[in-house]
């Protein structure tokens, strides 16, 4: 059983690793269509991606947009996740479960309800309008994340900060803030992620001026496979590897893995 | 402010409202009237009356694609449950090393744009693709269309979900106390009895966790099928998006939108008052 159970390990690591690794290959490629292994190999798509305004615009779009999210949803969520985590009222449970409703409910109904409702407001393809749903989106990973890191929060350093003679908001300043720090970060990192992975609102609301870069690609995947799509996906890989490898190898330094989450329902 | 706000509560009880107030205000208005707006429709467009439930419920087309989906999801979340545990038990059970790398490859996963993964088993699966050079050089002479079929939307969805499916049962596996592996082991269980009659019950609610998780993004998935799907064997969530941009029939799309909302919500509500859904997204 358990040879068994290795092999059929290593065979799904395979599986896993292949679809990843493949997009490097092809973002060199000089085919002009889905040929693997590539026929001979140049830059061109690479220039084509960095000189282009048609991937340009919704590159800097998605970059604006899951900004703009990013601190409207930690502006929101940071004092709703203090009400939450450290006072007890009545509706607590409830509040607690709506917090996380935007992750239940599937996106593409969501993306119904706001291509008729921003419809009616003049929001659809708007930046403002796709901030607006995606902040939405955001609340129910940043809340997580975030609660997370306050439930387990020493209150004892900040009832010593205070019998030392710090005002509450000193206190807040320089003792809270500060232990919340990484909270803070991977909270904000997560809502933007959310926002700048996020496709099927989008597709809907984002129209030809707000137009997002998985839109860009979802589009461009179903109409002609642009290969500079491959040089987009390579790019993305890029970003993730470092992101993940990184911090991976420096806490591998230090013999300790980190645990990692991703929120649901971004499909 | 949260320490001097703390202080008033118990007294006044007014803080943890002001707190939640914006964030509140802003989700009715930005979540709930969206939400709502989608039922209303599903009522109301193009007139006030049940035809368009009777329609989805009914036609011979939404059924068909309303059993597909559940189908497809049910075989999704097994793919992903005979995929992700043997990967989750080798991560389990190696060297740290081993177990490390293996884990940083499934993060990698997990973080990378679906959008990014269903344009590679594009690659993979087109008609200039290695699959297809694979199976000609064994002496398939006309391999079969593997691109936009049910078989390549499964297999891309399979891969985009198994990450969830993997960390669930991974993060049980790890916790299992070893001790209980040995006792069993010297009260006589061993091979395939040890596997069913300890090690698998033990690691239960990791698979049950993950296979609720699959299994509800399955449903509501839109891209992946769009992009890589047979477009005559088409999910709901697509269905929805076609109904939608090409007819603008959007009682229709409510109609179908609502249902999907309703299944989805009752297996998550089942799954609440057994577990908690804090618990679902780890």
């Amino acid at each position: 059983m358990n040879t068994f159970m290795r092999w059929a390990g290593f065979i799904v690591v395979l599986f896993i690793a292949a679809p990843l690794v493949i997009v490097v290959p092809m973002s060199f490629s000089n085919a002009n269509s889905l040929q693997f292994p590539p026929p001979g190999y140049w830059l061109g798509y690479y220039r084509a991606y960095f000189t282009s305004m048609d991937w340009l615009i919704p590159t800097w779009n998605s970059i604006l947009i899951a900004t703009a999210t990013t601190i409207l949803t930690m502006a929101l969520v940071v004092p709703a996740t203090f009400a939450l985590v450290r006072h007890k009222f009545r509706g607590k449970g409830f509040a607690d479960l709506m917090m996380l409703m935007p992750m239940a409910v599937p996106h593409i109904v969501m993306a119904v309800g706001y291509y008729s409702y921003f419809g009616d407001l003049g929001l659809v393809h708007s930046h403002l309008g796709v901030i607006l749903a995606h902040t939405c989106l955001s609340v129910p990973i940043a809340f997580l994340v975030l609660s997370a890191n306050l439930k387990g929060f020493d209150r004892n350093l900040e009832r010593a900060a205070q019998s030392l003679g710090a005002s509450p908001a000193k206190t807040f300043l320089h003792v809270t803030l500060p232990i919340l720090r990484p909270g803070l970060v991977i909270s904000s990192l997560f809502a933007f992620i959310q926002s700048f992975d996020e496709t099927v609102v989008a597709i809907f609301i984002s129209g030809r001026d707000a137009e997002t870069l998985p839109r860009k690609m979802f589009d461009s995947i179903r109409q002609e496979a642009d290969p500079v799509i491959a040089v987009i996906s390579t790019l993305l890989f890029v970003v993730v590897l470092v992101g993940i490898a990184a911090p991976y190898f420096a806490s591998a330094l230090r013999s300790r893995a980190p645990k990692p989450s991703r929120p649901a329902g971004a499909h | 402010m949260g320490i001097s706000l703390s202080k008033l509560t118990e007294k006044t009880n007014i803080w943890p409202w002001l707190l939640l107030a914006p964030l509140g205000i802003y989700m009715l208005i930005f979540f709930v009237v969206p939400l709502a707006e989608v039922a209303i429709m599903s009522f109301t467009e193009p007139k006030v009356s049940l035809a368009n439930y009777q329609k989805v419920l009914t036609g011979a087309l939404y059924q068909r694609v309303f059993l597909n989906t559940f189908v497809t999801a049910a075989f999704v979340t097994l793919c992903c449950l005979l995929v992700g545990y043997p990967l989750a038990y080798l991560m389990a059970h190696s060297k740290p090393r081993t177990a490390m790398l293996i884990l940083l490859l499934v993060t990698m996963s997990f973080w990378t744009s679906f959008l990014v993964r269903t344009y590679s088993w594009m690659v993979l699966l087109g008609n200039n693709g290695p699959l297809i050079a694979l199976l000609q050089m064994i002496g398939v002479d006309k391999p079969p269309q593997l691109l936009f079929t049910r078989f390549s939307s499964t297999l891309a969805m399979v891969h985009i979900l198994a990450p969830y499916m993997i960390m669930n049962i991974y993060s049980v596996m790890k916790k299992i106390d070893p001790a209980l592996i040995r006792s069993a082991e010297s009260l006589g269980a061993k091979g395939w009895s040890l596997f069913r009659h300890v090690y698998l019950p033990l690691t239960a609610p990791g698979i049950a966790n993950g296979s609720v998780l699959v299994f509800v993004i399955c449903l509501g998935f839109y891209v992946t099928p769009v992009l890589l799907g047979s477009p005559r064997e088409q999910m709901v969530a697509g269905l929805i998006g076609h109904q939608i941009e090409e007819f603008l029939a959007f009682g229709l799309g409510s109609a179908m939108a609502m249902i999907l909302l309703v299944v989805t919500l009752i297996i998550l509500t089942i799954y609440h008052r057994r577990f908690g859904l804090d618990k679902l997204w780890g």
